[in-house]
């Protein structure tokens, strides 16, 4: 079976062509500069044929024309017929209380997506624009919705609700979403794998931490908590995002500084986290130079961004009353040794025994702890697309099965 | 394959086309004078993400304004409102040129040039030659006969005004002025242009002053009248204002922002058109105009200022 993922942005869609059986991708790529002068395709084909196309690409409708005919093209696609995309998968940010799993998509769906609009408000429009267009390109064929939110619709009220009057969230939604939800399903159902244990049986804390950051405390396969809330601005501290903090504070500064609602807005979204602390840059690799050449603010911004995990795991194995497995993913998560190492240390109360040489080394799937620690960490490299296509596979056979 | 020389969809497919657009997006403007009105309006289209083309004969004030465009993001940036790498995209956004034949490649074109009438015409009906029959013109103009201009033209259907207020990147409101000819479907593509834009239109029909002007210019002209009568000081008139009703400045400090000379051209030009003396200029404010006092961007008006523009108490 051959899955068409696609992630629809403002001005950009990416696209994955897999096939979930043989965990193959035929083909990735990225549409941008939508609606803008210059945009253009490029697409890698399983082969390392690359291609870049430009034109006037003015909407998401012809995005997704363009990607189909690079899939159908002669001689940089893959196949010769539009039918042999078996079911189309779209990444959705925001399902709200109304999606609790992926679902196949009907016109009661996309309602469902754009009854969400005023909670994701620069995402959710997108993708529907993604899904609208795949809905007239490829009206035959299935297309399947897969909610970044939908992992921790399963949260009890007491970890989704905010000390505020209760009728906010009876009038506005306001309480904690989280986000992320594909990855951290995706890598903790990779690490029962590995484990070799069920996956319902399983005390697990995952963290992605990449762009954006969040933690997840999953109990038997359910997440009860995770650090992002209503936003993916609460939580950990992330490249330009401040995570948590009194909410008084943005008040405070808006009186001083007389700053607006929008300008507050991009103060705690775009300068702040490791941008705001170290003044140097919103990449964990330049922060750390910074702070091993002596950089004092680095230092600080690198000690609260690894501090801020620490506490959350301490919160997790509370609130999970025990822990199997802590997971890093993202690429600061899969690729910083000294974020993993700085996060997990002085945890041995909690039986965490870190290998220093293997988390020093460690790459693609790894176990990092020594053989005596009671709870394990791994690295795993997530993998949304295929997650999104695994589950768009598994609704459409649902469906055949049904249908016969 | 060559990424530098990207190939175009005709070159894989052969004469397979794709889709056309189904929503009408604005994606290159064109600007004809970049003056200070110029300048903020090239900024904010800019910064909603859409290219534009600054033409001006003028090389000194071209110059001015992309200098005053560079300090005002820096401004933006001290105040958090956006990143070092979106000014940068901004900026990349505008291009600016004295060839005029240049504007044929854009979906709109908007004119702010000096409000003359003779200049205005000849630009337009200029223009008229140059453009696709497709393409819309917008007007800047806040004084002048529209539906006059719009009649120097051979498309009266697709010429409008827009009525932005300074600054103009930060004003979420904008006038849609409709002529007398003006089609409903060029109302509809410019509004949602200026929704593009992320300002709340107003929909205006050609009058003198429009609401904005007409309505704040009694308020501030009563102002300075209470002021000249002795009834209360220029801070306690402010002070009542502001808080007696929720106003972010009060009337006399919102006169020294817009420009004392300003506010007295808009009165001189509605007491002639309307013939109201509610219009008439207060005394006080023909002084201050003679005396050099302009306000904020002379240091001193009703009040006296810092370089930031912040009063001084």
């Amino acid at each position: 079976m051959n899955i068409l993922v696609l992630n629809c942005g403002s001005s950009s869609v990416k696209y994955q062509f897999i096939n979930p059986d043989t965990q193959r991708e035929l083909a990735q790529g990225i549409v941008e500069r939508i609606g803008m002068s210059g945009a253009v395709l490029r697409n890698k084909r399983h082969d390392g044929d690359e291609i870049a196309i430009s034109g006037e690409i003015l909407d998401h409708a012809i995005a997704i024309d363009y990607i189909l005919a690079v899939l159908l093209s002669k001689n940089h696609g893959v196949i010769k017929d539009k039918k042999e995309i078996d079911a189309v998968g779209h990444r959705v940010v925001h399902g709200g209380e109304t999606f609790t799993q992926s679902v196949l998509i009907t016109d009661d769906v996309v309602k469902g997506i754009r009854d969400n609009i005023e909670l994701a408000p620069l995402h959710n429009p997108h993708n529907l624009r993604g899904i609208t267009a795949c809905i007239n390109h490829l009206p035959d064929t299935p297309q399947v919705a897969v909610f970044d939110t939908a992992f921790h619709q399963k949260m009890s009220p007491y970890a989704y609700l905010y000390g505020i009057p209760y009728s906010l969230y009876r009038r506005y939604k306001i309480r904690r979403y989280g986000f992320h939800g594909t990855s951290h399903r995706y890598v903790s159902e990779r690490v029962a794998r590995l484990m070799e244990k069920p996956y319902d049986s399983l005390k697990l804390i995952t963290c992605h931490l990449g762009n954006g950051c969040s933690m997840a405390a999953i109990d038997g396969g359910t997440s009860i908590d995770t650090t992002m809330g209503f936003t993916p601005l609460e939580g950990l501290l992330m490249g330009t995002r401040s995570g948590d903090m009194d909410p008084s504070v943005i008040l405070y500064i808006m009186a001083k500084e007389e700053l607006g609602s929008s300008e507050a807005n991009a103060l705690l979204n775009k300068h702040s986290g490791l941008m705001g602390i170290s003044g140097v840059s919103s990449d964990m690799r330049d922060v750390l130079e910074e702070a091993q050449e002596g950089n004092k603010q680095a230092a600080h911004a690198f000690n609260v961004f690894c501090y801020r995990i620490k506490k959350y795991i301490g919160a997790y194995a509370a609130a999970l009353n025990g822990l199997d497995a802590i997971i890093f993913t993202g690429g600061i998560g899969e690729n910083s040794a000294d974020v993993r190492m700085k996060s997990l240390s002085g945890l041995s109360y909690l039986g965490i025994n870190i290998d220093e040489s293997l988390n020093a080394s460690a790459k693609n799937e790894m176990k990092i702890t020594t053989p005596d620690s009671t709870v394990s960490v791994y690295v795993i490299p997530t993998n949304e697309e295929l997650m999104i296509a695994l589950d768009t596979m598994t609704i459409v056979q649902e469906k055949e099965k049904a249908v016969v | 394959m060559n990424k530098e020389n990207p190939q175009k969809i005709e070159d894989l497919l052969g004469d397979t086309l794709p889709t056309q657009s189904e929503t009408e997006q604005i994606s290159y403007v064109a600007i004809i004078g970049i003056g200070v009105m110029g300048r903020g309006i090239a900024q904010a289209i800019a910064a909603a993400g859409i290219d534009v083309l600054g033409v001006e004969r003028n090389q000194d004030v071209a110059e001015e304004s992309m200098e005053v465009i560079k300090q005002n993001l820096d401004r933006e940036i001290q105040r958090w409102a956006i990143t070092k790498s979106e000014r940068q995209s901004i900026l990349s956004r505008i291009k600016v040129t004295d060839d005029l034949e240049q504007v044929t490649e854009c979906d709109i074109v908007i004119e702010a040039i000096d409000e003359e009438f003779k200049a205005k015409e000849d630009l337009l009906t200029t223009l008229d030659d140059l453009c696709s029959d497709e393409t819309i013109f917008i007007s800047n103009t806040s004084t002048l006969n529209l539906t006059k201009l719009a009649d120097k033209t051979n498309r009266a259907d697709k010429i409008i005004g827009m009525h932005f207020l300074q600054p103009v990147p930060k004003v979420p409101l904008v006038e849609i002025v409709r002529a007398l000819k003006t089609s409903d479907d060029t109302f509809k593509k410019v509004k949602a242009f200026a929704e593009q834009l992320n300002k709340t239109v107003v929909e205006v029909y050609e009058y003198p002053g429009f609401v904005t002007t007409r309505v704040i210019v009694p308020m501030l002209n009563e102002a300075m009248h209470v002021l000249m009568e002795g009834i209360a000081s220029a801070e306690g008139i402010d002070t009542a204002m502001r808080l007696g009703y929720n106003q972010p400045m009060g009337p006399l400090e919102l006169a020294d922002t817009i420009g004392l000379d300003e506010v007295h051209t808009w009165m001189e030009t509605l007491f002639h058109e309307l013939g109201d003396l509610k219009y008439r200029p207060c005394p006080i404010l023909k002084k201050l105009v003679r005396e050099g006092k302009l306000g904020k961007k002379t240091g001193e008006g009703f009040f006296k200022y810092n370089e930031l523009g912040q009063k001084i108490l």
